[in-house]
């Protein structure tokens, strides 16, 4: 026989789609602190890799923060006395503000004996962790609970949580660049042949 | 090789639709067309279109790795200077490569004559795997076609057994053209079979890729490790992106070789490395000394896709051209070897055909089927499906 054995589809038809939709992700064991003494204390991580985590999230804060024209409005949503100037400026040369980091989260190395200690990661997610390491935010009117710079709650104090690692990716917007591809689409309608 | 005329099934509209196949009507015009079929022997399938579009293939493939190394060629086919190591990477890395077609021409009788080679982004490729598939199972189901009737189109299950094969990095994605349904409807194909196969598959809008320190990254800032790219290498390397495609760590499908065989300059390369093959057609790089095109002779842009910007003259004289938005570059030229013609009964019509002839990974795969009312094969010409029986 010269043709396929068959030839099926489980994408293209509506009822596989809701079957795929369906996949979950598993839930990771992370942690939230608000300086790396807390972590060590906790004896979830090794010392070097609180350390590591904490100058990690504290890196990507300018980057993540959500950023402010004027340090009113974003005391609005931060509390008074917690928003600082951003290293960004405005293109007229005007300051950005933004919150004051209060905690960083990250992913959990250890095992729960407490006994495989790691070489701590460089920076983002430890080996063997898929929760991005980032800095945490609270705002002026939940000041328990420590948020992602998109928002996202996260936890209501200090110590293990559980998450979905794919819910806290942390959107490095400022720095991505976008439409690098398709110019040509304009002009030419058809790119298959 | 026969045109026969058959009624279309009942509700192929529907189903064309439910399945996911939008563009089955282009602009009110047949885009699937089964007023008719094309019925092939085994012996004209095997000897002269299976054969031959492998020893095309192998011929094809024995040529890239002199192409990387030789400034002359890729000078004539065109290729930016700052790409130049990275195609030669991308040949000696190995890195795999997963579909082409041919375009050729055929009549029933004596050698295919190759008119072309879709190596980079070939489309028609859901029409071809499963639309075509579907009505020759279907036919056989109505009665309207005999059991043993077969058909040469292994497409599906070679691309699914490819999927398995390659050694692809997950999540693997796949990009097309923001709003073109065309594109989108041949990668929703593809990442069906990726799926069926066990590859985790993630769509992205061409529009929506992102460069985040010189790294391909998706619309939640993830690196793109993997990329199926139905969009043209001779765009990406025009592209504000062109510089991250070096620094970048994407591996990419088709992978950036086949830059080398997308261009129609491939063609007058294989007539001088295989002279009088039986397969090829006489070509040759249009240079500023070349004399006007002259009667029996095609001229066709390095770059050019569905017939744009395509130029013959007939060998009674007779001159035909496809508009299109290609006449930005240089061109080739082919010695003519029209298409066969056939009578179309439904339309009470003349139309040409022209056959495309798969290949996936290396081996043949199957043939599709496009008819138009003139010489020049374009996007719109219709799809039609084929038979093998003998």
């Amino acid at each position: 026989m010269k043709r396929s054995k068959k030839a099926a589809l489980v994408l293209m038809v509506p009822v596989a789609t809701l079957l795929l939709a369906g996949c979950g992700e598993e839930r990771e064991q992370a942690m939230v602190f608000t300086d790396p003494s807390e972590c060590s204390a906790a004896a979830l991580n090794s010392a070097a890799q609180c350390e590591a985590d904490y100058v990690a999230a504290q890196t990507l804060h300018p980057q993540v923060a959500p950023k402010y024209l004027n340090k009113e409005e974003c005391e609005t949503d931060f509390g008074a006395g917690q928003c600082e100037t951003a290293p960004q400026q405005t293109t007229s040369g005007g300051s950005v503000f933004m919150p004051m980091m209060m905690g960083y989260l990250a992913g959990q190395m250890m095992n729960r004996g407490g006994s495989n200690f790691q070489q701590p990661a460089a920076a983002g997610a430890g080996a063997g962790s898929n929760v991005p390491t980032q800095p945490l935010y609270k705002s002026r009117d939940d000041r328990g609970t420590f948020r992602t710079a998109t928002n996202k709650p996260v936890a209501g104090g200090i110590g293990p949580i559980t998450l979905k690692p794919s819910q806290v990716k942390p959107q490095v917007g400022q720095v991505v660049r976008r439409g690098g591809f398709g110019q040509q689409a304009a002009t030419r309608n058809s790119f298959g042949g | 090789m026969k045109r026969i005329s058959v009624a279309e099934r009942a509700n192929w509209r529907a189903y064309a639709e439910e399945v996911g196949f939008n563009f089955h009507t282009f602009d009110g015009e047949p885009y699937w067309d089964e007023t008719a079929y094309y019925q092939f022997s085994l012996q004209q399938i095997e000897d002269d279109l299976e054969a031959p579009t492998e020893e095309l293939h192998q011929m094809t493939m024995d040529m890239v790795g002199d192409i990387t190394r030789s400034e002359e060629m890729l000078t004539q086919l065109n290729i930016p200077r700052d790409f130049w190591s990275y195609i030669w990477n991308s040949w000696n890395k190995g890195e795999p490569h997963l579909y082409g077609r041919f375009d050729l021409v055929y009549d029933g009788t004596g050698p295919a004559k190759l008119l072309e080679l879709n190596y980079d982004t070939p489309t028609s490729l859901f029409e071809t795997g499963f639309f075509q598939w579907v009505w020759l199972e279907d036919q056989i189901k109505n009665g309207v076609l005999p059991e043993r009737a077969d058909q040469f189109n292994s497409l599906h299950d070679k691309i699914e057994q490819a999927f398995a094969q390659i050694n692809l990095p997950q999540p693997f994605y796949f990009t097309s053209v923001r709003d073109n349904i065309e594109d989108r409807g041949t990668v929703n194909y593809l990442m069906d079979m990726a799926v069926q196969a066990g590859v985790d598959v993630r769509y992205i809008a061409l529009e929506d890729i992102g460069d985040l320190n010189e790294q391909f990254v998706d619309l939640d800032n993830q690196p793109i490790k993997g990329l199926f790219k139905l969009y043209p290498w001779e765009f990406m390397v025009q592209e504000d992106f062109a510089r991250t495609i070096t620094a970048a760590n994407t591996q990419m499908i088709e992978p950036a070789w086949k830059m080398l065989l997308s261009n129609k300059g491939i063609l007058p390369l294989l007539w001088q490395r295989y002279p009088d093959h039986p397969n090829l057609l006489p070509a040759f790089f249009e240079t500023a000394a070349s004399e006007p095109l002259g009667a029996g002779w095609v001229r066709k842009p390095l770059f050019s896709r569905e017939g744009a910007n395509v130029d013959l003259i007939t060998t009674s004289g007779e001159k035909i051209s496809a508009a299109g938005p290609y006449a930005d570059g240089n061109y080739v030229r082919q010695a003519l070897h029209a298409l066969p013609k056939y009578r179309d009964e439904y339309r009470n019509a003349d139309t040409y055909a022209m056959l495309g002839s798969w290949i996936v990974g290396d081996s043949a795969a199957g043939i599709c089927i496009r008819e138009d009312e003139s010489l020049i094969t374009k996007d719109t010409s219709r799809f039609l499906p084929h038979i093998i029986l003998d």
